[in-house]
């Protein structure tokens, strides 16, 4: 470990379950120093646990599907990777945040290798995952990061040694909001609710219905809007119309929502920009795979001459190779997680970890 | 409701897990032990007498000790899972039948 900055390939293995996505990934850094080092995918190997429609998913079946999947996904990422246990450098695993019981179950099998395999422990904040994930793939300089998820909602700027948390949602996530929205609406959950919100509001537009706003400065809040969303869905079983008398589809629903929501979110991103004096956004996480997010952060970044990145699904849904790309960061600096240590904790943020790979 | 006694576990369980060799038995330990029980109802201790994993519960209701001891139980699986399909030898030796065939 002395060497290890000497050490011209540097491999982790990934593991990944904070929430429905059992992912591992194997990364290779290769250089001599930290600044110029290349990083590359070996692997990275993702299952989703889905839920049926209607519904969401729930721990303990959670846990129940990454401890099923957990040998299965390890041997398709170690063989994809086509390297040697004695290639790996350090086991990476999700400390946090997330959902408790997946976190833990795949904890447990990562200190397991760990332990077989006589390799050090990293433990990944989840968030820091992701910006480390979009950085590496984008290759952004210094952009204002937005993090949504179904468990997060972060603005998010990079400041002497943390990310900081500009802005964030004071209830629930943006993602959470769409994924309880599609279970009142019964959408399917395969591949992922969101993504199914997406397309069915591509044939919405024709009204754009009222939902609250819910901006607070830098901040943000959800729950009000899904409460009438919700109001609003019952209406529509019930045969009522919309504000032009017409009757209105769960078509046109999931357009209002998405352009609410998204709204906000690039209000809120805007601000951080301003303060901070960047023009680059960066979005991560799962909700950053939406294309009409994407577009519409894209029209305000080019008002001020700036531009949106992002990377796709392979990335920005949750993934192990985003935790063992910002473990082996972590490791290079010399950071371990002694095995007493390599508990996991529901509440991790993004600000507490110590970036010390960056100047 | 009662004054401050302090709970008692009348529950208890005793388990003895036999692996094939003492280092199992211990790795089985480390990665089990970490995580503390999630309710203050429950009591746990885990030791390794050579090749044996000695699990003890307490609880203070049969309820809680099989609760416990279930989740207990799908952790231990896991740890199994991943000892007998990703050690070193297992990998190896996989490898080496790949090559052949």
């Amino acid at each position: 470990m002395l060497d290890l900055t000497k050490k011209k390939r540097r491999i982790a293995l990934g593991c990944e379950g904070s929430a429905n996505k059992l992912g591992i990934g194997v990364i290779l850094h290769e250089g001599d120093s930290l600044s110029s080092s290349t990083s590359t995918v070996l692997s990275n190997i993702r299952h989703t646990f889905v839920s049926p429609p209607g519904t969401g998913f729930l721990p303990k079946d959670t846990a129940r599907h990454h401890r099923s999947f957990f040998v299965r996904i390890a041997l398709q990422a170690l063989s994809a990777a086509n390297i040697s246990i004695s290639d790996i450098d350090c086991i990476c695993y999700t400390k946090g945040p997330g959902m408790g019981a997946p976190l833990t179950s795949v904890a447990i099998a990562a200190r397991t290798l760990s332990l077989l395999w006589n390799k050090p422990l990293v433990g990944v904040n989840h968030c820091v995952g992701h910006i480390e994930m979009g950085r590496a793939i984008t290759g952004a300089s210094h952009p204002v990061v937005l993090y949504v998820s179904g468990g997060n909602t972060q603005v998010i700027a990079y400041a002497e040694q943390r990310y900081r948390i500009f802005g964030e949602a004071l209830d629930i996530a943006v993602g959470n909001c769409l994924d309880r929205f599609a279970r009142t609406l019964e959408i399917s959950n395969d591949p992922a609710p969101g993504y199914n919100i997406e397309q069915l509001a591509k044939q919405g537009g024709r009204v754009l219905l009222d939902l609250p706003y819910a901006v607070k400065g830098m901040d943000c809040s959800f729950s009000g809007i899904l409460t009438r969303a919700d109001e609003l869905a019952a209406h529509m079983k019930n045969g009522g119309k919309g504000p032009d008398g017409e009757p209105f589809t769960p078509a046109d629903l999931c357009f209002s929502l998405q352009e609410t929501i998204f709204a906000m979110l690039v209000e809120i991103t805007e601000r951080a920009m301003a303060h901070v004096g960047s023009s680059q956004v960066l979005i991560v996480g799962g909700v950053g795979c939406n294309e009409r997010l994407q577009e519409m952060m894209g029209a305000m970044a080019a008002e001020r001459g700036g531009s949106v990145y992002a990377t796709d699904e392979r990335f920005c849904i949750d993934n192990g190779i985003m935790i063992a790309h910002a473990g082996l960061l972590a490791y290079e600096t010399g950071f371990q997680t002694p095995i007493e240590e390599s508990t996991c904790t529901q509440r991790f943020r993004t600000d507490e970890v110590l970036v010390k790979w960056r100047k | 409701m009662a004054t401050d006694s302090p709970l008692t576990y009348p529950c208890s369980l005793t388990l003895d897990v036999p692996f094939p060799d003492a280092r199992l038995a211990n790795v089985a330990l480390q990665a089990l032990r970490v995580d503390k029980e999630l309710s203050a109802l429950v009591q746990r201790e885990l030791s390794a007498a050579d090749s044996t994993l000695k699990v003890q519960y307490k609880a203070t209701t049969n309820r809680m000790l099989r609760v416990a001891v279930n989740s207990f139980f799908d952790s231990l699986a896991l740890v199994l899972e991943v000892m007998e399909e990703l050690d070193e030898d297992v990998i190896e030796a996989r490898k080496a039948q790949e090559k052949t065939s």
